[in-house]
């Protein structure tokens, strides 16, 4: 009957996990394979391809993690996915095993998808995860019985204590999986002929795969049109209701797996009350008020916690840069390599902190079974502005860093959903906009306290990130309106029991995910900051050199140490006004004169394209602030007393500070994020309207502010 | 009456669920008639739903449970 796959391989066996969502499968794969792990694509869409490699006995396998899906009909990206691989479809190449993982308390469900796998036909053995759960639940599953039903090996596992998971290796390395006769008869709800039309046409094992063809080749973008055309003519023709036949055989189905279940399964209690902890935890008050305070409490420890390592980080690279430019001589390549290219690996590094930290957080949040609380509460107050339950994740991550909250959109399904939650996370006031703010609002709000006890530079602080809250879900409406999809919204989430987080699985992740960033978002920042370098240490030559001859000539007798300094740093501040950026903010000077700005200020808005926190030291180069940078009130004296040479005003007066900060507050000035939002939408295409949506915004939350202060 | 009027705390039978784009995504849950449901949670202001079915919680829009048919036991 059920035909073993000993046969003798070339070439290394592929793996494929396959499970509902939430059943442990990350934990199988990360038990597997470690770190040898790799995120690829897949063309088409944005999911990524997770595989890795497991050395078992000496022999090397390729695992394939698949995403968690309920069922191979493709409703979303995910189950798109899964369906194309497991399906002959040719774009994939089909793995030769596939190991399903079935969480034990929730059987029916988990046979739903397997019995589906055998119908495809695929070698196949099935791991009964989450023995512990259903030991609690009191549920005894009769693995003989499940397996003399199925045909395929059955297996019992508890990964999260680490049971039962030698023996899926000693499975996997003897290649244990068999090939089970159909499930179901396909031939019950579409009639034979059409299937085998289609069975030929596409060369395909069996009928099971040639209804799968059939009912989701139309809508598959790895299928060709002409072959698509041939599709939809075929279900024209024979005049039969697809859908009805989905409908129907998941009942045929279920009704089977009822009948397994029943045989295979004893429980030996009701079903559970109301969990204690769901009491407290989605109570319509106390729900909310544990959930800021949770929040409070991951940001107080992210924000203590990275800023070590990142002040760590950017000492470190600050030093390579110096030792590089005074080890080799001086020249143009030690210059692109101390000033272009250590600093833009540095401003790449110096997100790991808070990318892993905050990661690890949300990983720890999500493998308690939180996180789908979270979403519950939330969805009712996102909906209304084309947002999902799930876009609170990418929402909240935004506050300490967009690139995260970005990375984190991905778990939203519905495209449309996902895009407006990419578009809008960047608009959340993040870290990076702090020194900014700080230094703009120490400049001109007066730090008194009125009322007794309301600090102005505090009710300033707060009002930018209202502001900021405000734009977002200003945007997110607006989007609602523009954007366009046909799938249709829903939530339909099951909210897994309480769990202790796994400890090695939050620290994959955190690795995972830093590792992610700095590898593919990492090359666009790099190529970026050398540009930026070469624009601000380039300038028509005759110019550039008139002016370095010009400070060595005042330097020749000088011999005071502040005033060679001051001459240095005047001189460095005369090169970057006549660099190509300097010429760029001059040419600006028209369109940021009404927001009130000079065209100092716009070499500062173009430079810190880069990251936001730029700013400040480029406001530093420009004003000729020589010595300690990190000198904040140095840096703040100076801007307090430079003087508009339109106005014969103050530069930096109430109206231009405040219309800087609302600037700064909307305007998408960091590449690390642009990077971050290409790959997630695998194209420049939203990048793109995203930087010039923000822009515009930007110009003119600033236009206003400025014209109502002045 | 469907789903989404039980009162908090109650159980009902499920009788059919109703056509609609999402059927599928019911069913492939587990939303099949026959199986009995209790409304276990409700978030404010019209939110979500949860209903514990088997040894499952579920997490449904009021839209969403709206497609369940059930009759209150």
């Amino acid at each position: 009957m059920a035909e073993t796959t000993l046969s003798p391989k070339t070439h290394t066996s592929r793996i494929a996990l396959v499970g509902n969502p939430n059943v442990g499968k990350s934990t199988i794969f990360n038990y597997l394979t470690g770190l040898n792990q790799k995120i690829g694509n897949y063309p088409g869409v944005t999911v990524d391809k997770k595989t890795g490699s497991a050395q078992i006995n000496g022999e090397t396998f390729e695992i394939l993690d698949l995403p968690g899906t309920y069922s191979l009909f493709p409703n979303s990206e995910d189950e798109i996915i899964a369906h194309r691989v497991l399906n002959h479809t040719k774009l994939e190449a089909k793995p030769d095993h596939v190991l399903m993982i079935v969480d034990s308390s929730q059987l029916s469900r988990g046979l739903f998808l397997a019995s589906q796998l055998i119908d495809l036909g695929v070698n196949l053995a099935v791991i009964l995860n989450m023995a512990d759960l259903a030991q609690k639940n009191n549920l005894e599953i009769k693995a003989y019985e499940l397996f003399k039903a199925l045909g395929v090996p059955i297996l019992s596992t508890d990964a999260r204590n680490q049971k039962g998971l030698e023996e899926v290796k000693n499975l996997i390395s003897q290649r244990n999986f068999h090939r089970a006769p159909g499930f179901i008869d396909i031939q019950q709800v579409v009639p034979v002929d059409m299937l085998e039309q289609v069975k030929s046409k596409f060369e395909l094992e069996n009928l099971y795969q040639a209804y799968q063809m059939i009912r989701f080749g139309t809508r598959d973008k790895a299928v060709s049109p002409d072959d698509r055309t041939w599709l939809e003519a075929l279900a024209q023709k024979s005049e039969f209701d697809l859908e009805e036949a989905q409908l129907e055989e998941t009942k045929i189905r279920y009704k089977k797996i009822t009948e397994i279940v029943t045989k295979a399964l004893t429980k030996k209690t009701e079903p559970k009350p109301k969990s204690s902890l769901d009491r407290i935890f989605l109570h319509p008050i106390w729900g909310y008020v544990i959930f800021i305070s949770i929040l409070l409490l991951i940001f107080q420890t992210i924000f203590t916690w990275a800023s070590y390592p990142m002040d760590l980080i950017d000492g470190l690279f600050a030093d390579i840069s110096g030792w590089i430019s005074s080890a080799l001589p001086d020249g143009p390549l030690t210059r692109l390599l101390a000033e272009g290219v250590i600093p833009g690996i540095g401003g790449v590094v110096i997100f790991i902190p808070q990318i892993a930290l905050l990661f690890g957080f949300l990983a720890i949040l999500e493998d308690t079974g939180y996180m789908s609380r979270v979403v519950f509460l939330m969805d009712r107050w996102m909906r209304p502005f084309g947002l999902h339950g799930k876009s609170i994740v990418p929402l909240v991550s935004g506050v300490a860093c967009a690139i995260p909250g970005v990375m984190a959109a991905r778990n939203i399904s519905n495209w449309k959903e996902k895009m407006i939650t990419i578009l809008i996370t960047p608009l959340m006031s993040c870290s990076a906009r702090l020194p900014v703010y700080i230094i703009l609002i120490g400049l001109t709000v007066p730090d008194e306290v009125v009322l007794g006890f309301v600090n102005l530079q505090a009710l300033a602080l707060l009002g930018l990130y209202l502001l900021g809250i405000i734009g977002v879900f200003g945007t997110a409406f607006l989007l609602k309106l523009i954007l366009k999809t046909s799938e249709k919204s829903f939530l339909l989430s099951e909210l897994p029991p309480y769990r202790i987080p796994r400890w090695s699985d939050v620290g994959i992740t955190m690795f995972e995910k830093s590792k992610t960033f700095v590898m593919e978002a990492g090359k666009v920042i790099l190529a970026i900051s050398i540009v930026l370098w070469v624009l601000a240490s380039y300038g028509p030559p005759s110019r550039m050199e008139q002016i370095r001859q010009e400070g060595l000539a005042r330097l020749e007798n000088v011999s005071d140490e502040t005033q060679i300094a001051e001459i240095e740093a005047e001189t460095n501040s005369h090169l970057l006004e006549n660099s190509f950026i300097g010429i760029m903010g001059r040419a600006i000077e028209p369109a940021i004169k009404p927001l009130g700005y000079d065209w100092k200020i716009g070499i500062a808005l173009i430079t810190s394209f880069a990251a936001r926190e730029v700013f400040v030291s480029t406001m530093a180069t420009i004003y000729s602030i020589g010595g300690d940078l990190e000198d904040e009130l140095t840096i703040r004296e100076k801007l307090d007393q430079q003087i508009n040479a339109n106005t014969g005003e103050k530069t930096f007066n109430t109206a231009t500070a405040f219309s800087l900060m609302v600037f700064y507050a909307f305007a998408m000035q960091c590449m690390s994020t642009l990077a971050v939002v290409k790959r997630e939408t695998k194209g420049w295409k939203w990048p793109l309207i995203q930087t010039i949506y923000m822009s515009v915004l930007a110009y003119l939350g600033a236009l206003i502010t400025y014209q109502i202060l002045s | 009456m469907t789903a989404d009027t039980l009162p908090l705390n109650k159980s009902g039978k499920i009788l059919e669920i109703l056509p609609s784009p999402l059927k599928i995504n019911l069913m492939e849950l587990g939303f099949l008639p026959g199986k009995k449901i209790t409304l276990q949670h409700l978030a404010p202001s019209g939110g979500p739903m949860a209903f514990q079915m088997e040894e499952t919680l579920l997490a449904l829009r009021k839209s969403e449970a709206a497609l369940i048919r059930v009759e209150q036991i």
